[in-house]
């Protein structure tokens, strides 16, 4: 089985760089894209098994990301991080509207990504109708 | 006016003209006698002369035609008949009742023809009407005869005394009806003099009642003499009305002029809440015609339910008038409006009169945009504030995590440049927020430019060294002064340093320079970093925009202020900002200052 892959999405190049070398440290393979075009790109080449996005960024937004992610690979259930430091509730309607869709609090401490992501593994290899999949040690 | 005076009147006239129908009728009646009396002697003597003296006299004895005569003419009337000579001797007579025959001659011309004479009265006797003519027989030589009438006198009219008292008791009971209708005529003329009097000296009292037609008269005086009084005093008043309407009207226009003039739209309904005014405002902004809004029914026209729940508080039974409401709606009829609707009701006279109630609708779109922008604002922001605390967060956590010494130094500069980054956003934002609310008053003062050149360059010597940049100052020799602002100049310097510096290329260069042109200063700063492409330099100057870096290798952090800052305290010093850009050869931003020539003795900071 190969490693799980994690998509990170942000215009926030620091952002990218330590939560790339933190998931790197646990085990993940890890795309990066600076906005949702970069994202699709690099999806259309190998799908993540997580998404994780930001929501503000220039070109082609969060918002706009997401669904289309989900539209464009109706049979790949993979779950989506969204990351955002908007409290306003309006905001989070649209992504509850999705399946399998979850918010991130910004600030994000690369530690409870780490541990969201173990978990969210974790659940889905001993869900049934799902072999179990060998999860990556810390 | 005395009605028994007229009652005396009248009966007088009545007897006046009594006897002047009886005179009349008496004279007429004495004429016509007199008449019949001449025709019936006339004609009498003229048949007695043709008769022979036998038959006349018939000798002495009786029954002779003279006889016969008085027989038949034994009406009173009739005086005598004589047969006689010129001297007046008898010879033969027949005499009525109490008449006797005179012995008077006749006169001179008798025997010529046929006449007649009047015998005045003598011895008791009346005046005789005497024919004679002289007789055709002349057996006995020449004779005369001579016919005698009793002259009628009033006797004669003894007949016609009851026709006469009949007519005058006829004449007589007219004046009953006359006087019962000048009576019944004059009442109203008794009422009115009353009635005059009343009016005309309302506080005199009369007492009697002593009105007669002077009276009246003198009363019609008074009262139209008080009536043109009071016509010229009613007059004055009409024109004083009219004035005071015109003058109502005047204001009742300004009034209305005021209120359509009034920037905000007006509504004012009636206490059962139908629309009985609208300001000519109303209309564009709730796209809906004056005429379907003043009296109409609500429902009929009004398309918001917002302003439709309003108005209905204010009618029908459950009303809600004592209190004023406002509500705030996008109306459906005009598109990108937000409106403020809030009604209020009218009341005069402390509260215990009710006009209505009055709406006044604000078009606060903008107030609606400035308050979204505001918001907008927080949000980025409050954004931009967030995210060097995420990636600080991240980064200190990465820190404490790690032991590699790399990635130590790394989250340490990223910290560092994360917090300086923060600093220069706040520090901008209060100066941005000064430069917006006009706080920022720029205190100019002549400055040498050189000076503050050369500061500023030496602060972005350090910055540009760790990116590996080489920084170049070129000056001239000599450089005008210009009356700027110290502080506010250097914020602008800085933040036009800063961004040649964050969006260079590492062994690039920044070139500071500044030239005497024409009347203006020009200072440029000059990068050979990424350049900006033509579809950003128009916006580059806008608040919070921020050219799109999804391409770029590196990111730079940024808040989209400085450039805006830097524009806006350019232009606060009545100069402009050029920008001059080539995509991957650089940038130049130039800052043209007009010069100002020096007042004599300025001091020269």
């Amino acid at each position: 089985m190969s490693a799980r892959r994690i998509l990170l999405v942000d215009d926030e190049p620091h952002v990218l760089r330590v939560l790339r070398l933190a998931l790197e440290r646990e085990g993940y393979v890890v795309a990066t894209a600076g906005d949702g075009h970069a994202a699709l790109a690099s999806m259309a080449e190998q799908l993540p098994d997580v998404l994780i996005s930001d929501i503000q960024m220039d070109g082609m937004d969060g918002r706009t990301l997401c669904p289309l992610a989900r539209a464009t690979y109706p049979d790949h259930p993979f779950l989506i991080l969204v990351m955002t430091s908007m409290t306003a509730l309006d905001e989070r309607a649209w992504a509850r509207a999705l399946a399998n869709t979850e918010f991130l609090e910004k600030p994000l401490s690369p530690r409870q990504l780490v541990a969201r992501l173990s978990r969210h593994f974790a659940a889905l290899a001993s869900t049934p109708g799902h072999p179990p999949e060998p999860v990556h040690a810390a | 006016m005395k009605l028994n005076r007229i009652g005396i009147i009248l009966i007088a006239c009545a007897l006046a003209a009594i006897t002047l129908v009886v005179a009349l009728l008496v004279v007429r009646q004495q004429d016509s006698q007199a008449a019949q009396v001449r025709i019936k002697g006339v004609g009498l003597v003229k048949s007695l002369s043709t008769v022979p003296m036998a038959l006349l006299t018939d000798n002495g004895k009786s029954g002779g035609l003279l006889a016969a005569l008085l027989a038949y003419h034994d009406n009173g009337d009739f005086a005598y008949a004589t047969i006689g000579d010129a001297s007046g001797r008898t010879l033969a007579e027949v005499a009525g009742r109490g008449s006797m025959t005179p012995t008077v001659a006749l006169p001179a011309g008798a025997a010529n023809g046929f006449g007649e004479r009047t015998l005045p009265a003598s011895d008791g006797a009346g005046a005789l009407r005497e024919f004679y003519g002289p007789l055709g027989d002349r057996s006995m030589g020449t004779l005369f005869v001579r016919v005698g009438f009793n002259q009628p006198g009033y006797t004669v009219l003894a007949q016609d005394v009851s026709f006469l008292a009949v007519l005058a008791l006829a004449m007589f009971l007219v004046v009953p009806v006359v006087y019962l209708v000048i009576k019944r005529e004059m009442r109203p003329l008794a009422a009115l003099s009353t009635q005059l009097r009343t009016l005309a000296a309302p506080t005199r009292r009369d007492d009697g009642d002593s009105g007669d037609m002077r009276e009246l008269i003198a009363n019609m005086q008074t009262y139209l003499t008080q009536a043109g009084a009071r016509i010229a005093q009613l007059e004055q008043g009409a024109l004083n009305t009219t004035a005071d309407n015109r003058l109502l009207q005047y204001g009742s226009k300004k009034l209305n002029a005021a209120l359509q003039s009034l920037p905000d739209g007006l509504l004012m309904l009636d206490p059962a809440g139908d629309v009985t005014f609208a300001s000519g405002k109303i209309e564009p902004l709730l796209g809906i015609p004056m005429d379907r809004i003043v009296g109409q029914p609500v429902d009929s026209w009004c398309c918001d339910p917002a302003l439709r729940g309003l108005l209905a508080r204010y009618s029908g039974d459950v009303r809600d008038t004592a209190r004023s409401h406002a509500v705030g709606f996008a109306p459906t009829n005009v598109e990108g409006r937000q409106l403020h609707a809030s009604a209020q009701p009218l009341s005069g006279g402390h509260g215990t009169m009710s006009f209505g109630t009055l709406v006044v609708v604000r078009d606060v779109t903008r107030e609606h945009l400035a308050r979204q922008a505001g918001n907008d604002f927080v949000a980025h922001v409050s954004h931009e504030l967030k995210s060097p605390l995420n990636v600080i967060g991240m980064y200190a956590e990465m820190l404490a995590d790690s032991d590699e010494e790399s990635l130590r130094v790394e989250s340490l500069n990223v910290i560092q440049d994360e917090i300086e980054r923060m600093n220069a956003l706040v520090g901008n934002l209060l100066n941005v927020s000064k430069l917006e609310t006009g706080s920022m008053s720029p205190e100019r003062n002549r400055v040498r430019l050189d000076d503050l050149l050369r500061d500023a360059y030496d602060q972005a010597l350090p910055r540009a060294e760790g990116k590996q940049l080489r920084v170049l100052l070129d000056l001239p020799r000599e450089l005008e002064a210009v009356a700027i602002d110290k502080d506010l100049f250097r914020i602008a310097l800085n933040n036009l340093l800063t961004n040649a510096i964050k969006y260079n290329r590492p062994g690039g260069s920044v070139t500071l320079a500044a030239r005497n042109e024409d009347n203006e200063i020009v200072i440029s700063v000059r990068d050979t970093g990424i350049g900006i492409a033509p579809a950003d330099q128009g916006r580059i100057f806008d608040k919070f925009y921020r050219v799109s870096e999804s391409d770029a290798p590196v990111k730079r952090g940024g808040h989209g202020l400085g450039l805006y800052l830097a524009a806006q305290i350019v232009e606060l010093h009545h100069g402009r900002v050029v920008l001059d850009s080539e995509p991957g050869v650089g940038s130049t931003f130039s800052i043209h200052l007009k010069i100002v020539s020096a007042p004599a003795g300025a001091a020269v900071l």
